[in-house]
C-alpha cells in the first residue's frame, strides 16, 4: 500500500512538476482564503437555519397546513434570493448614496468581481451569500406571523417588500454605515437587525389577519391549538442552535486571531441559560415542564446572545440567556391575554428576547470587548455610564417603528387590495388543499368530498 | 332545608312508586338545597344531600325489585347487599356525582347460575332506574350491572386474593376502590364479611403499600412552588381550578391510604380522621386543620360547574376562580398546602412501614 502511494506521488511528481515545485502563497493570500472559506461555510449554515425554520413552524402548527408551511419557506428563499441580488443588496450594502445615513445606493443587479481584489479579506461573493442568508432568516421569522391563514399570494407580494426594503433599510442603519452604526449601536448578528425586524412584521402580519379561527373563546380566553409533531420542533431547535454558530460566530467574518471561537463559546452559554431558565420558571409557575416553553427558551436565549455575543464576558451571556428563557415564557402569556395569536411564538422568541438581546449590550457590554469589536463602548456595568444603554435603546425605538411602519403600510394596502387571508373554508380545509391541491399526509387527510357516496 | 320539609321529603322519596316520581322529588331537592350551600355549615349541608342521596338510591332498588317480581322472576333467591363505592361509599356525593356500585351477595347452596341471572337483571334494572334518576353510570364501568362488580360472597373474596397476588396498575386500583365501599341496601353482614377479608388479605400482602402508595399519590396538588393556584391554562375551563382532581381527590386519597393501613373501616374522609385520631395514628391538631381543609374542599366541591347533559347530573369537578371569594382563595392555598404536607406524611409514613 504505501510502495504503491510513493510510486504513484512519484509519477504525479514527474507528470505535474509545476504543483511540485509551485510558488508558496502569499501570507495574505492565505488569510482571504480561510476568511471566506469560513464567511462560505458560515453561509452554509445560516442557509441551513431554514431547515429549521421548516421544521420550527410545521411542527408547531396542523397537519392540515404542514406541505405548506415547508414548502413555502422554500419557495420564499428562493425568491428572496432573487430579490435581495437584485434590490436589498444595494440598498443594505451598495455604496454611498446622497442620504446615506438612510439608506444605502447602488449596486444594483449585483455583479461581482469574480475573485477577491488585492488586499480584500474576502470575496464580495461569498459576504453577498452570507448577507443574503441573514434576510432570509429575518423572512422566515416574519412568517410566524402569517402562518396557517394567509394567502400564498401575500407570501410573495411580501417578500418583495421585506426583502427589497424594509430588512435592508434596518440593516443598512446598522451594519451598512448607516445613522445608527455612526451612533454605535452594538448588534453583533442581528437580534435587532435579523430577529426584531423579522418578529415586528410578523406581529403586524397577525394583527391585520387576526387570530385563527378557534383560538380564542367569546369569553376571551384561549383554546390551545397544538402543533402537530413535538419531534419536529425539537429538531427545527437542533438545528437553528447548529446554524446559529454560522450566525453568530460568522458575523466575525474573518478567522484573524481565533475571536469567532469566543462569540461562539457566549452563544453556547446563552442559548443553554435560555432553555434551563424556560423550563425551570414554566414548572414553578403551571406545574407542568413544557416542553413547548423549554424550546422556546433555548431559541430566545440564542435570540438574545445574538447582539451581545462579541461584546460580554461569559458570566454575562449566561444571564442573558437566563433572562432571556424567562421573559419568553410571560411573553407568550401576555400576547395570548392580549389576544394576539402567535402561533410560532415568533413575537416572543425573536421580538421580546431580541430586545432584550439588543438593551442588553447597553448593560453588559465590556469596554475592552467593544474596543475589540470597534463598535460603541462599554455598558452600565463596565464603564457606569448609560450612553450606551441609551444607544441601543434609541435603536430598538427607531427600528421597531419603521419596521411597525413599513409593514402596516405594505401589508394593510396589500389587504385592501387583494386580501391577505384565506376564506374561512379554506382555512377549515387547511392550506395544503386550499393553496396546492394536495395534503402534506395525505394518508393521514381525507379530502372532503371523497367520503361522500356517490 | 328545615327539617320537617326535609323529613316529609325523605318521607315521599321513600314511597314513590316509580322511577319518574323520584326523579321529580330528586329535582325539587336540588332546587332547595342549592340555595342553602352559601349559607349552610358545609358538613350538615353534606350530610343531608347524601341523607337524599341514599333515600333515592334504596328507593330506587326496591322499585327494581318489585319490578323484577313483576317481571315474574321472583323475589331475592339468597340475601344480598347494595354496595356504593366512590363518593356515594364516602358518603361525600355532591348534587351530580355518578354511579359507581357493586353488589355482594350469599353463597347460593345450589343454583348459582339461576341466582347469578337474577342478580344480573335485578342490577341491570336498578343501573337504568338510577339513570332515569339523573345518576350518570361509572365511565370505569365500575357498575353491578357489569358482571364483574357483582359476585358472591366467596368469589368476591377470590376475586380480592387474586387483585392481591398481582397487584397491577388496575388490581390495586380496584383494592381502593373497594376500600371505600359501603352497604347501602341488604345484609350488611355481607359488606363486612367483605372487608374481613380485604383487611385479612391487607395483612398478608404487606407489600401492596407500596402500590397503594403510587396510586394514591398520583394526583398532584395544584399549588405551585410559590403557593400559587395552578389553574386551567386554555380551551372552555381556561381560569378555572380543578378541584376534584387538584385538591379534593388527593386529600381523600391521603387519608383513605393512612385509614386502611390501621384497618380503619369508616370510609366517609371526615369520619376516617376522627379514627385515625382514635387510633392514635394523628395527632388532634393535625386532625383539626385537616378536618377544616376538608370542609372547605367539600364546600368549594359543590361549588363546581354543574352541567346537565340529557338529562344527567353531570359535573367535571372545575371551579371557576371568578367565583372565589378573596378569604376563600386565600383559605384554599393554605388548604392546598396542607394537602400536600399530608401527602408527604402519608409517604413517609408508609414508607417508614415498609422498610
Amino acid at each position: 500500500m504505501i510502495k504503491k502511494t510513493i510510486l504513484a506521488l512519484g509519477i504525479f511528481t514527474l507528470l505535474f512538476p509545476v504543483a511540485a515545485f509551485a510558488e508558496d502563497p502569499s501570507a495574505a493570500t492565505l488569510n482571504m482564503g480561510l476568511n471566506s472559506l469560513w464567511v462560505m461555510l458560515s453561509f452554509v449554515l445560516v442557509l441551513l437555519m431554514q431547515g429549521g425554520f421548516i421544521l420550527l413552524e410545521t411542527g408547531s402548527t396542523r397537519m392540515k397546513n404542514a406541505g405548506h408551511v415547508a414548502g413555502k419557506t422554500i419557495f420564499t428563499t428562493g425568491l428572496a434570493a432573487l430579490v435581495y441580488w437584485a434590490f436589498g443588496y444595494g440598498i443594505a450594502f451598495g455604496g454611498d448614496s446622497a442620504v446615506n445615513a438612510l439608506f444605502g445606493w447602488g449596486n444594483f443587479f449585483f455583479d461581482p468581481s469574480i475573485t477577491a481584489s488585492e488586499g480584500d479579506n474576502y470575496p464580495s461573493t461569498v459576504f453577498f451569500l452570507f448577507q443574503l442568508a441573514f434576510a432570509a432568516v429575518s423572512l422566515s421569522i416574519a412568517w410566524g406571523g402569517f402562518a396557517e391563514r394567509a394567502k400564498l399570494s401575500s407570501y410573495i407580494v411580501f417578500t418583495l417588500f421585506f426583502v427589497a426594503i424594509i430588512y435592508p433599510v434596518v440593516a443598512h442603519w446598522i451594519w451598512g454605515g448607516g445613522w445608527l452604526a455612526e451612533d454605535g449601536a452594538q448588534d453583533f448578528a442581528g437580534s435587532t437587525v435579523v430577529h426584531l425586524t423579522g418578529a415586528l412584521a410578523a406581529f403586524v402580519a397577525t394583527v391585520l389577519l387576526k387570530p385563527r379561527i378557534g383560538k380564542f373563546n367569546k369569553d376571551g380566553s384561549a383554546n390551545e391549538i397544538l402543533g402537530h409533531n413535538q419531534v419536529f420542533t425539537a429538531l427545527s431547535v437542533l438545528l437553528l442552535w447548529v446554524g446559529w454558530f454560522g450566525f453568530n460566530a460568522g458575523s466575525t467574518v474573518a478567522i484573524g486571531d481565533g475571536f469567532f471561537g469566543f462569540v461562539a463559546f457566549n452563544t453556547m452559554l446563552g442559548a443553554g441559560a435560555g432553555g434551563v431558565a424556560a423550563l425551570l420558571i414554566s414548572w414553578a409557575v403551571t406545574g407542568k415542564a413544557d416542553i413547548t416553553t423549554m424550546l422556546n427558551g433555548t431559541l430566545a436565549g440564542l435570540v438574545a446572545i445574538t447582539a451581545s455575543c462579541a461584546f460580554v464576558d461569559p458570566w454575562a451571556a449566561v444571564v442573558i440567556g437566563l433572562v432571556a428563557g424567562v421573559l419568553v415564557f410571560y411573553s407568550v402569556k401576555f400576547f395570548e391575554k392580549i389576544k394576539v395569536d402567535d402561533p410560532i411564538y415568533a413575537l416572543s422568541v425573536h421580538g421580546m428576547a431580541g430586545i432584550w438581546g439588543t438593551l442588553a449590550n447597553g448593560i453588559f457590554a465590556t469596554q475592552a470587548l467593544a474596543d475589540k469589536v470597534g463598535i460603541g463602548t462599554g455598558g452600565l456595568i463596565d464603564t457606569g455610564s448609560w450612553k450606551q444603554l441609551w444607544v441601543q435603546f434609541e435603536s430598538v425605538v427607531v427600528v421597531g417603528a419603521f419596521v411597525l411602519a413599513a409593514s402596516f403600510l405594505i401589508l394593510g394596502v396589500m389587504k385592501l387590495i387583494i386580501g391577505f387571508r384565506v376564506t374561512e373554508e379554506q382555512e377549515i380545509i387547511g392550506l395544503d388543499l386550499s393553496e396546492h391541491g394536495a395534503y402534506g399526509y395525505p394518508e393521514q387527510m381525507k379530502k372532503p368530498g371523497h367520503n361522500i357516496q356517490n | 332545608m328545615s327539617d320537617p320539609v326535609r323529613l316529609q321529603l325523605l318521607k315521599q322519596i321513600g314511597s314513590a312508586d316509580h322511577v319518574e316520581g323520584l326523579r321529580s322529588l330528586r329535582d325539587q331537592v336540588h332546587e332547595q338545597m342549592e340555595a342553602l350551600l352559601p349559607t349552610h355549615p358545609v358538613e350538615q349541608f353534606n350530610e343531608q344531600i347524601n341523607e337524599v342521596h341514599d333515600a333515592v338510591i334504596r328507593r330506587s332498588i326496591n322499585l327494581a325489585e318489585a319490578e323484577m317480581a313483576r317481571l315474574g322472576k321472583g323475589s331475592p333467591p339468597v340475601p344480598y347487599a347494595y354496595l356504593l363505592f366512590g363518593s356515594g361509599g364516602r358518603k361525600e356525593q355532591t348534587l351530580s356525582s355518578d354511579q359507581d356500585s357493586g353488589v355482594v351477595y350469599e353463597d347460593p347452596v345450589s343454583d348459582s347460575a339461576d341466582v347469578k341471572q337474577y342478580f344480573k337483571e335485578l342490577s341491570q334494572i336498578i343501573v337504568s332506574n338510577l339513570q332515569s334518576v339523573g345518576y350518570p353510570p361509572c365511565e370505569g364501568n365500575v357498575l353491578s350491572s357489569n358482571s364483574e362488580w357483582c359476585l358472591s360472597l366467596s368469589e368476591w373474596s377470590r376475586k380480592l386474593d387474586h387483585w392481591f397476588d398481582e397487584p397491577a396498575w388496575e388490581a390495586v386500583r380496584y383494592l381502593l376502590i373497594i376500600a371505600d365501599g359501603r352497604c347501602i341496601y341488604g345484609e350488611s353482614r355481607l359488606v363486612d364479611a367483605l372487608k374481613d377479608s380485604f383487611f385479612t388479605d391487607m395483612l398478608n400482602h404487606p407489600i401492596i403499600l407500596q402500590r397503594m402508595l403510587d396510586n394514591t399519590l398520583r394526583h398532584k396538588v395544584l399549588v405551585g412552588i410559590f403557593g400559587q393556584l395552578l389553574k386551567e391554562r386554555y380551551g372552555e375551563d381556561a381560569g378555572s381550578l380543578d378541584i376534584k382532581y387538584g385538591a379534593y381527590i388527593p386529600m381523600v386519597n391521603s387519608i383513605r391510604l393512612l385509614s386502611v393501613q390501621v384497618g380503619i373501616r369508616e370510609t366517609a374522609t371526615l369520619d376516617r380522621i376522627a379514627m385515625l385520631v382514635e387510633a392514635g395514628q394523628m395527632s388532634e391538631s393535625d386532625a383539626a386543620v385537616y378536618k377544616q381543609a376538608f370542609r372547605l374542599l367539600l364546600r368549594l366541591r359543590l361549588m363546581t360547574t354543574e352541567q346537565k347533559e340529557d338529562g344527567l347530573y353531570a359535573n367535571n369537578g372545575k371551579l371557576s376562580s371568578r367565583k372565589l371569594t378573596k378569604e376563600m382563595t386565600d383559605e384554599l392555598k393554605s388548604s392546598l398546602r396542607l394537602g400536600k404536607k399530608l401527602q408527604r406524611a402519608v409517604f413517609k409514613q408508609t414508607m417508614g412501614r415498609l422498610t
